[in-house]
């Protein structure tokens, strides 16, 4: 019973600071918030688009465009403001149909836009799909012009001629598909993948810096008072672990449930994702109660403390999708406990898997919680009796 | 002054005695700046996009396709190019993600394309790169538009009547003709200069105004220690202006904040390969932004009761500033309300003014940034100076 006074103890104090509720709770779900509304959803090249001159053709050539597939259109106002925009970054590309469109093409002459995009590959690349849809509206206009000269008409009367027969005649073609299995299904919503690993990199985050006040307690010698009543280091080593691993677990479900009810995040598995969340949250108590027996002063611990979480979490691929990592990064960030929690929300989120399909993720992460326990405990009974 | 320089003087050197501060102000920016550099820098890097062309074809038609127009793509490095033998062995290595997308030329294309029949070229893609399958799909829709126009240019060309009654001959030379025939329409690539921060400078900039937050909270704060341990009674007791002794706990945060982001500065510079610009341009934003810092910081501990509390809010309020200004994710690129809203952060200025400073623009370039972040130490320098005369008080 003294073990669970010990650990209800550290909860309480935890929960009474409300700065610390903050970070705990507060903070976790606003990450989950900017990182759904910044990236959620599918991405695709932001193109502007500026149409300057107000003929029909300018206007036709813009719409073809924002109509192209991979990329989304916005139209700008004008030319400096889109320059500025893609220099910023706040787009990709800009492509500016000029004054002079309508009468170039009706004068024979060849009508240039412009196509602003940094220098790169991503510029190159948008502009494949900016050149795509200018390319069938030149493919129509070239027919047109063709006519024209080869029949004495004028270029609307040749234009209508094209339009009247594009429907009729057999045209060369491509035919898309896709195969695979998508790594986010199409149907995952925008906060899925930013609620799980923010659950991981804060659980892990909260019990690496809360890790000061067992610290304090060591300084203030409240542990060795502890001690001095008839209770065992074993039964002080045993509460402080459990305070941690209660705490980790609280927040845990907070943020599970918090971004359930407000983002309407789908988590799978409920029995699964809440096991692999209390599974994490015994590797976390045990790095924390690691760092608390190791380090000797608060602010070290803090310093050491962010570090760790915000560096493991890092290449855990709880700030950048583990996809995005080459091979051989990818086999490293398996190193972290972080790594195989993330490959066990996946499995569950976006392969709609169950407690079964993430036994090994769990079998590993036990394996670790185990350890780091071990290790802790061993030390922190070591400094206690010292 | 001389008093206020004084207290400046032997707070500076007291914080640069305690180890954890420099871990706060340099190691930790620094060790962060350089692991997310090493992580994200190459995966948010673009990369060609990996198409493999399968050719059953071996016709004229199909050829160009490959020479006029994948291979210049492959020579600009916009994509990268491979063989494949057959259309199941395309689609196996776009299902495993060896490639982004396949073309696959049918056999009988060419004949099928130079005759008035329906002909296509497939593109299968890799459900995992949307943006590289649609790449490819324009790629070969551009090629197959040029394709038709010469069906339509032809057939128009004829007019009215002459379906299916025309000689092969007149036929071949109006292709011919129609083939030859210009492009009405041209795109001019026009680069544009980029303002944006590469992953070298990007992450040492955030987190180095992120952790700046913190490290002046070292002068500032210090007041409220003073007076709980009742040395600034003592102080005060001096003959040394209640002013001095304020102007010198805030000359010790922008003493502490100029030092550490100027470590930090010419660290990644020489460590990271960062490229921070035009030096006067970057001084310029560094005063400006320990300035706002320095001013956020004095309001905060002014509100504050105690160190204890001045700590704690700080922190909260250089974190939820930071996650708005840009420093967690780059919010100014992803634009919209978020993106507006950033901008009643000194975060988000310092970050756009650096971005401002690429491609060799001078020191004038940065004068909005740096002036809106001076605004910002204006009016919080304001009201904290008012409520922490109350502090000063004996």
């Amino acid at each position: 019973m003294k073990v669970l006074a010990i650990a209800w103890t550290n909860l309480r104090r935890t929960l009474r600071e409300r700065i610390s509720l903050f970070f705990v709770f507060v903070f976790p779900l606003l990450m989950i918030l900017v990182l759904g509304l910044a990236f959620g959803g599918s991405f695709q090249p932001r193109v502007g688009v500026t149409v300057l001159d107000n003929g029909p053709l300018a206007g036709r050539l813009g719409d073809r465009v924002a109509a192209a597939d991979g990329i989304a259109v916005r139209a700008v106002a004008s030319e400096a403001e889109l320059v500025s925009m893609v220099e910023r970054g706040e787009m990709e590309a800009g492509l500016v149909i000029p004054t002079g469109y309508d009468r170039a093409l009706a004068a024979g002459d060849t009508a240039t836009t412009r196509y602003i995009a940094r220098a790169g590959q991503q510029g190159q690349q948008v502009g494949a799909i900016v050149n795509g849809a200018v390319a069938q509206e030149a493919g129509r206009l070239r027919a047109a012009r063709f006519a024209a000269t080869e029949t004495s008409t004028a270029l609307p009367a040749a234009l209508a001629r094209v339009d009247g027969i594009t429907g009729r005649l057999a045209a060369v073609t491509v035919q898309t598909r896709t195969v695979g299995t998508a790594d986010v299904p199409a149907d995952a919503g925008r906060f899925e993948v930013g609620a799980s690993s923010q659950l991981l990199l804060f659980v892990f985050l909260t019990s690496m810096t809360s890790s000061v006040a067992l610290i304090e307690t060591r300084r203030l010698g409240i542990s060795r008072r502890m001690l001095a009543t008839p209770t065992s280091a074993g039964t002080v080593v045993t509460g402080e672990a459990l305070g941690r691993f209660l705490i980790a677990v609280f927040q845990g479900t907070v943020i599970m449930a918090g971004s359930a009810l407000l983002f309407g995040v789908d988590w799978g598995d409920p029995v699964a994702a809440v096991v692999l969340m209390v599974v994490f949250g015994m590797v976390a108590a045990g790095a924390g109660m690691l760092t608390a027996a190791t380090l000797r002063t608060g602010q070290q611990a803090i310093a050491v403390g962010l570090l760790l979480s915000l560096g493991l979490g890092a290449l855990g691929g709880t700030m950048m999708p583990l996809e995005f990592y080459s091979p051989t990064l990818r086999q490293i960030a398996h190193l972290t406990p972080h790594a195989w929690a993330v490959d066990g929300y996946a499995e569950l989120v976006r392969r709609d898997g169950d407690l079964a399909s993430i036994l090994p993720q769990l079998g590993v992460l036990s394996g670790v919680a185990a350890v780091l326990m071990a290790l802790a405990s061993w030390r922190l009974r070591r400094v206690l009796t010292r | 002054m001389n008093a206020a320089l004084t207290i400046a003087g032997k707070d500076v050197r007291q914080r640069l005695r305690d180890r954890s501060a420099i871990l706060m102000a340099l190691v930790l920016p620094l060790a962060l700046a350089f692991l997310f550099n090493l992580l994200f820098g190459s995966a948010a890097a673009p990369r060609p996009f990996r198409y493999a062309v399968v050719d059953l074809d071996r016709g004229p038609i199909a050829q160009a396709f490959r020479t006029d127009v994948l291979d210049p793509l492959q020579r600009d490095g916009v994509v990268e190019l491979r063989a494949a033998t057959s259309a199941q062995e395309g689609e196996r290595l776009a299902d495993s993600g060896a490639v982004d997308a396949v073309f696959v030329l049918p056999a009988g294309f060419s004949a099928a394309a130079q005759s008035d029949r329906p002909a296509s070229l497939e593109v299968i893609g890799s459900v995992d790169a949307p943006t590289g399958t649609d790449v490819a799909r324009s790629i070969a829709g551009s090629y197959a538009a040029d394709l038709t126009s010469v069906r339509l240019a032809v057939t128009a060309a004829l007019g009215d009547g002459h379906d299916g009654e025309v000689p092969a001959q007149q036929l071949a030379t109006l292709a011919a003709r129609a083939v030859a025939a210009e492009r009405p329409v041209a795109v001019q690539d026009v680069s544009a200069a980029a303002k944006l921060l590469d992953s070298a400078t990007f992450f040492p900039a955030s987190m180095a105004v992120f952790f700046l937050f913190f490290s002046v909270q070292l002068g500032v704060a210090s007041l409220l220690d003073e007076r709980s341990d009742g040395t600034l009674r003592r102080l005060l007791a001096a003959p040394v202006p209640a002013s001095a002794v304020l102007v010198g706990k805030l000359l010790t945060s922008v003493i502490i904040g100029v030092v550490s982001t100027t470590v930090l500065v010419v660290a990644s510079a020489v460590l990271m390969g960062a490229h921070w610009g035009n030096p006067a341009g970057v001084g310029l934003l560094v005063v400006a932004g320990v300035l706002a810092a320095t001013g956020v910081t004095a309001l905060v501990a002014s509100l504050a009761g105690n160190a204890e509390q001045a700590g704690s809010w700080g922190a909260v309020v250089a974190v939820l500033l930071g996650l708005l200004g840009g420093v967690f994710v780059p919010v100014a690129q992803v634009g919209g309300v978020v993106a507006t809203m950033s901008l009643v952060t000194p975060h988000a200025w310092f970050l756009r003014g650096l971005g401002e400073l690429q491609g060799g623009a001078g020191p004038q370039s940065v004068l909005p940034a740096a002036g809106a972040m001076l605004a910002f130490a204006v009016v919080t320098f304001g009201v904290a100076m008012l409520r922490l005369r109350k502090v000063l008080r004996p």
